[in-house]
């Protein structure tokens, strides 16, 4: 490639680019902020950079028996969801990559579908399905919901990822005296340990992010953190906007603590494609 | 050789079978339920058969919910492909290797945020008065107030503003990745012929990824469809029914107004028709 000689159209293009990459974190960047400000200091006319900063609104939220209660109920209904998800989605989807069927295509449809249902047709039945049963605001009844969710995305993610296993190595497993079920535990899944990650940390986010079903499955008791958060907002003015903005930072945290690993997996994906 | 083995079978039956069981009892029973007239208060039901679907017709605020989901939808999808692709190709011009994985990291941010929390970042930046958003326009105007969420003719693309901030920003960072596994050959060539910039990647670079471009639009075509978050956060389908999508009329039938839950279904049901057969129809199109 020869050299560019400067431009001002690639200096517009700089310009940009960077003036993208601010928008994408900043307001992420003044959220955190006014969760750090006393109410004084959110309710100008002209937005303060400088500002004694207190761990009031902080404590607030961490103190609040109904965030703590949201906090709990959605760890454990997505931690479940995710690890039903990896026990039922990954073998799924390795016979679906190495044992290839007629069926195989319409399998693959048949998940990816599943995708296309719109949420409120699903949270509608299901809520007087969980009315009927008993099991309506209870953590099983999200948990086997949100289920439907991991399942699908993990073994959507996971087929390509066993794919791209190199052949030969578990062809010289079954060589050696391998069993198929060995082959699965100790070459496959270890093989394609990395790009699975990718894909179970994309469904964690998922559900966590999760927020329709959530609201309508739930009434008290199995309320989630997206709801809870959502709640605040709805006191109005009456809550000081730095205890909101401190839930929506909590909220967000645990999603943004997957940023390594997702980015990781989008690389593989695309390395896989060029090669 | 692979022996035959009971693997694909123990493997594959039990999770298919419990993906049907999950998948299909709320599927069936939303149109069972959308053919009776149960509400929330009260616990009796009858059969109505199809005039929960008839009333729907004629229900004006049914019909604005559809234009509105169908104007959002074109107003998401099209603009995060713009947003996408333009920052993509400027990317993959102007930003040297290690600038490259610093934005690839800044861009997917947005799209892992619960859009719970999007939505309050964005409604609190939007504030008229106190907004980071709108200090802008307040600086320029000496003080006007430009409320963008509570004006008809704003509202749905300050919320749809969000959703490509989330989805424009990350898809732009597999634009670039698209890019990057072109050979270079072409580029190279059309370079010897003195083709401009942006003719280079109008005429050879995005006609060679026109079905990557294609997927990608798919995909956004079905997240799309999930708008209920930002919208329920952001203005709750106001001001008046101006943002009131097709989800959050049925959330609101069924849940906050008058509890007819057979006829949110109802509404529920033709959704679901409908995005099966449009999507069903639009894959079979990008497979072939």
């Amino acid at each position: 490639m020869r050299p560019y000689p400067i431009r001002p159209g690639r200096l517009i293009a700089k310009a940009i680019l960077a003036l993208a990459g601010f928008l994408a974190v900043f307001p992420l960047v003044w959220t955190a902020l006014n969760a750090l400000k006393n109410n004084v200091d959110i309710i100008t006319r002209v937005p303060r950079l400088v500002f004694t900063p207190t761990l009031a609104n902080i404590s607030y939220i961490l103190g609040r028996d109904s965030v703590l209660t949201g906090l709990y109920n959605s760890v454990v209904a997505c931690g479940s969801a995710v690890l039903i998800g990896v026990a039922l989605g990954l073998p799924a989807a390795y016979a679906v990559a190495r044992y290839p069927n007629r069926f195989a295509g319409d399998i693959q449809f048949f998940v990816l579908s599943l995708r296309f249902l719109p949420p409120v047709a699903v949270a509608i039945p299901l809520m007087v399905i969980w009315l009927q049963v008993g099991l309506y605001d209870t953590l099983p009844a999200l948990i086997v919901t949100y289920s439907l969710l991991t399942i699908s995305v993990i073994m959507w993610l996971a087929i390509p990822a066993f794919q791209g296993v190199p052949k030969e190595v578990e062809e010289a497993a079954f060589v050696d005296g391998y069993g198929a079920y060995p082959v699965f535990w100790r070459i496959a899944l270890p093989v394609a340990a990395r790009s699975l990650a990718g894909a179970i940390a994309f469904s964690f986010v998922l559900v966590w992010n999760e927020f329709l079903i959530a609201l309508m499955l739930s009434s008290s008791n199995a309320k989630t953190l997206p709801i809870v958060a959502s709640e605040l907002s709805q006191q109005g003015m009456n809550v000081p906007w730095g205890i909101l903005n401190a839930s929506v930072v909590l909220l967000s945290l645990p999603p943004l603590l997957f940023l390594g690993v997702l980015s990781g997996f989008l690389n593989s994906v695309f390395r896989q494609k060029k090669t | 050789m692979r022996r035959r083995s009971s693997l694909p079978v123990t493997f594959l039956v039990p999770t298919l079978a419990i993906l049907l069981v999950l998948s299909m009892v709320p599927t069936l029973y939303a149109i069972v339920i959308a053919l009776q007239n149960r509400e929330l208060s009260a616990p009796g039901y009858t059969w109505v058969w199809f005039s929960n679907f008839a009333d729907l017709f004629v229900d004006r605020r049914f019909l604005n919910a559809v234009w509105v989901s169908v104007k959002w939808e074109i107003v998401t999808v099209v603009a995060t492909m713009v947003v996408a692709i333009g920052l993509g190709v400027l990317m993959f011009e102007v930003a040297a290797p290690r600038l490259r994985n610093i934005y690839c990291l800044l861009f997917i941010i947005p799209v892992l945020l619960p859009r719970v929390s999007a939505a309050f970042v964005w409604k609190f930046a939007y504030h008229p008065l106190y907004g980071i958003a709108t200090y802008p326009y307040r600086l320029i105007t000496g003080g006007l107030i430009f409320d963008p969420l509570s004006k008809a003719s704003t509202a749905l693309f300050a919320v749809a503003s969000v959703d490509v901030w989330q989805w424009g920003l990350f898809f732009a960072v597999i634009v670039l990745k698209l890019l990057e596994t072109l050979p270079p050959q072409p580029i190279e060539a059309a370079r010897l012929d003195h083709a401009k910039r942006w003719q280079i990647h109008a005429y050879v670079t995005l006609p060679m990824l026109k079905a990557p471009l294609i997927s990608l639009m798919f995909v956004k075509m079905i997240e799309s469809l999930r708008s209920f978050d930002l919208i329920y956060v952001m203005t709750r389908g106001g001001p008046g029914v101006a943002t009131e999508t097709l989800d959050m009329y049925a959330f609101s039938q069924g849940f906050i107004e008058s509890g007819k839950v057979s006829y949110a279904s109802a509404m529920a049901v033709l959704m679901m028709i409908a995005t099966v057969i449009t999507f069903t129809f639009l894959w079979k199109r990008v497979q072939a």
